[in-house]
């Protein structure tokens, strides 16, 4: 190899290294990576699951959301398991989260000691309504 | 009309493997017949597809609720235009735009090429063909549009009529959401082109410039319409979705960014073929694989395979994708071995500081972005496969790796460009960036001493103004020297120097809407926010603005009812503007929609969001965000526009009287 490619391989592994340092230097537990898990699976965790950032699916349990001035609390469920959340995030929550629909709810954030969830993100799924459900036929 | 519809994209299957096989015996057989056949094929192809679109238009203007497709995506009282729109607004229909835009494109390349390229069309004709059997076999057989509406009659499925609709998705009732699917559509679909003719080139051997001169407007068409497609699909994110941001590393998003980091990247490096003969394994894999991530992106929107807030339902479409992705690559990538010993360089690389080298650092920035970005969108499938939990990256994770690597090629369009071929020696080199990077230098210490503290947005901005002197310089020089040449003023002088030759200075052009766009990047480093709890009378403050809430009034329509908050803003006691952010509720889908409302200006977006009641419903929760530079980010998108249409524009030849 001569001296000129030699530095055109010592220049671009300087930048694939960089970038690969910067890939892994940014893979945390605790920060940039969240597990995706469903409510009984956070249950099963153990005391794993407060060192985690996690991203808990379930159903919203209907009737549960409780605000208060700024502050939004509210129960996921999966089957017989439940998890009580309570939102610490600063943006809007979606709008198709209120408390009489049947959605799916995911959260981010973590698990506190106490066992209730602070989340910082609330996405709401309300995938059935634009599928089924048809006013009553006209036969 | 659902028959007739039916009928008709039912025939797009048998014309699409007419054509595809008449074209490949064509090729085999070198019979001019067989392509005449084939083209007429392409033709026929497009004529079905359109008349099926005009079908499936009919019966959404006519709102014939029969149809399991109209009736999911509109009702009676959604606005005539919205009705018209809904054609791509929901998986079926708008699989049926991207299958309509392919039999376009096919039938374009064929009339455009019906004198010329008859060596390569036979191929060009049959990759094209194929990827019409493949949509329309999506489109006829597992997501067809024209599928009645059934329910259970006791034991038998009969078929009804719904009394109304569901109406449009309220989410997607704005004007920015009407043009970004077919925009990014078209920029997705014209990636075939160049792969069909590389595809040819590598099946015949004709491995010359001829098909990259041939398929340089639609790389560029393509590239333009990804771009502003991608930039419209912020745009609607932004004012429709209510989060105050434009990109949040989505899939879906990541998914349309891909194949325009590759077909970037080849922009680029195509010019050292053309200059050098280097690089032809490069390009061909290159424009392979931003017609593969196209098609991969289609499918990682409607599969369901990594979860996204856009993404279709799990339309049952992963598999087929997947087969057809997986023959594509496999087909390809053989083809790319087998003519690989007569891809070979004409020439060596010579120095580490010249175009050439500045090309190469610019392509291998942009395959580590792509490689980092397919990466963190497919690692939770990745984790899942080695360590059985599914892991998600976040944003901070891309802007961590994609922040740098920005910077990095913005600040080689600015040398880029100055680099003279092989080798450019020390003193030009200072003769180029002695100025901009002192002006850039003085930047940094000026916003320093104006409290500027983040490390990137101080970075970003000594670049991009490094990058915009250094074009300016370039056009201004070119000016000047033709100036002296000739009896044209300073503008004119401007302006025939670009049209002589259009790729560069459109280039540059493009390259000065990169700046801009950063710009508005960067702003993101200084954005704010606030949350208050207001009833009529309440104020409160975000930085130099203070608001007061001055009314919450309610109204209904036909299609929603709503909630608006009257905010005054106020600026050193001086009213600025009265914001109106509202929240609706669409009858027919049954949901609410936030409407948000912007007060926006060169320097910043304050963007306000009514996002809730409280519990005795006197007083509303409204967040209002503060963002510095958003603006740029679309006035950059638009320059981006102005200058692709601008590098297609052929270059002025001048007669003898003209400048020299």
């Amino acid at each position: 190899m001569n001296s000129k490619k030699l530095k055109f391989v010592i220049g671009s592994l300087v930048i694939i290294v960089a970038v690969i340092v910067l890939a892994i230097q940014g893979m945390k537990e605790d920060t940039t990576m969240s597990y995706s898990k469903s409510v009984s699976e956070v249950q099963m965790l153990g005391s794993r699951a407060h060192s985690l950032t996690l991203k808990v699916n379930g159903d919203l349990k209907k009737g549960s959301i409780v605000r208060n001035n700024l502050d939004l609390d509210f129960v996921i469920v999966e089957g017989n398991s439940e998890l009580q959340i309570h939102y610490i995030g600063k943006d809007p929550i979606p709008d198709t989260f209120n408390n009489d629909m049947d959605a799916e709810v995911i959260v981010s954030g973590k698990l506190q000691q106490d066992g209730v969830f602070n989340a910082e993100r609330i996405q709401a799924k309300c995938a059935s309504k634009y599928e089924a459900d048809y006013s009553s036929p006209e036969i | 009309m659902a028959d007739l519809g039916n009928i008709l994209l039912f025939f797009l299957f048998p014309v699409s493997v007419f054509t595809a096989l008449t074209a490949l015996a064509a090729g085999v057989t070198k019979r001019r017949g067989l392509l005449e056949a084939a083209r007429r094929g392409a033709y026929a192809a497009f004529a079905v597809t359109t008349l099926a679109v005009l079908a499936l238009e009919y019966l959404l203007v006519t709102s014939d609720f029969s149809i399991e497709y109209v009736a999911s995506n509109t009702n009676f009282a959604l606005p005539m235009f919205y009705k018209i729109v809904a054609l791509w607004a929901g998986h079926n229909g708008s699989l049926l735009l991207w299958t309509w835009i392919v039999t376009i494109f096919t039938a374009i390349v064929a009339y455009q090429h019906r004198h010329k390229n008859n060596d390569l069309m036979p191929y060009v004709l049959f990759a094209m063909a194929s990827n019409m059997i493949f949509f329309s076999i999506l489109s006829v057989f597992i997501s067809n549009p024209f599928q009645t509406l059934y329910q259970e009659f006791g034991n038998t499925l009969q078929e009804f009529t719904a009394r109304d609709g569901h109406g449009l998705n309220p989410l997607l009732q704005h004007p920015a959401m009407i043009i970004h699917p077919p925009v990014l559509f078209i920029g997705y679909v014209g990636s075939v082109v160049p792969f069909a003719f590389a595809i040819a080139a590598l099946i015949t051997g004709k491995l010359g410039a001829g098909w990259i001169h041939t398929t340089r407007r639609w790389a560029l068409t393509t590239w333009g319409f990804l771009a502003v497609g991608i930039v419209l699909g912020g745009k609607w994110a932004y004012v429709e979705l209510g989060w105050g941001g434009y990109w949040a590393w989505d899939p879906v998003e990541n998914a349309s960014l891909l194949p325009w980091l590759t077909s970037t990247a080849y922009l680029h490096s195509v010019m050292i073929q053309e200059r050098k003969g280097m690089l032809k394994v490069w390009n061909m894999a290159l424009v392979i694989a931003t017609y593969l991530l196209a098609i991969f992106g289609t499918f990682l929107t409607r599969s369901g395979i990594v979860s996204s807030v856009h993404a279709f339902a799990n339309s049952g479409l992963g598999p087929a994708f997947a087969i057809f992705l997986g023959m594509g690559l496999i087909f390809s990538v053989t083809l790319l071995l087998y003519r690989r010993k007569d891809l070979k360089p004409d020439e060596e690389m010579e120095s580490l500081v010249s175009r050439e080298s500045g090309f190469l650092f610019n392509n291998l920035l942009f395959l580590l972005a792509t490689i980092a970005v397919l990466w963190g969108t497919m690692f939770p499938v990745i984790s899942e496969l080695f360590t059985g939990d599914q892991i998600t990256v976040g944003p901070p994770w891309f802007n961590n790796i994609m922040i740098p690597i920005g910077l990095a090629l913005l600040l080689l369009t600015g040398v880029g460009p100055l680099l003279a071929w092989r080798h450019t020696s020390v003193e030009t080199l200072k003769r180029s960036f002695g100025w901009p990077i002192l002006g850039s230098v003085i930047l940094v210490v000026v916003l320093l001493a104006l409290g500027v503290r983040d490390g990137w947005a101080l970075g970003s901005f000594a670049i991009s103004f490094f990058v915009m002197w250094t074009i300016v310089v370039e056009f201004v020089k070119g000016a000047n020297i033709r100036r002296k040449n000739s009896s044209e003023n300073f503008f004119q002088a401007m302006y025939m120097l670009s049209r002589k030759n259009t790729r560069r200075y459109g280039g540059y052009l493009i390259h000065a809407a990169m700046v801009v766009m950063f710009i508005g990047f960067t702003g993101n480093a200084f954005n704010s926010e606030t949350r208050a709890e207001v009833g009529e009378g309440d104020s409160f403050d975000l930085g130099p603005y203070t608001f007061n809430a001055i009314k919450i009034t309610e109204d209904q329509n036909e299609n929603y009812s709503s909630q608006t908050l009257e905010l005054e803003m106020y600026r050193n006691d001086r009213l600025i503007d009265v914001i109106n952010p509202e929240k609706r509720f669409y009858f027919a889908s049954d949901q609410p929609s936030t409407e948000v409302d912007i007060y926006s200006t060169f320097r910043e977006d304050i963007y306000a969001v009514l996002s809730g009641m409280s519990n005795d419903g006197t007083k509303v929760i409204v967040q209002v965000y503060r963002n510095p530079f958003v603006s740029m980010v679309w006035i950059g998108a638009f320059i981006l526009g102005i200058g692709t249409l601008f590098a297609m524009l052929p270059n002025l030849r001048e007669s003898k009287g003209g400048a020299q």
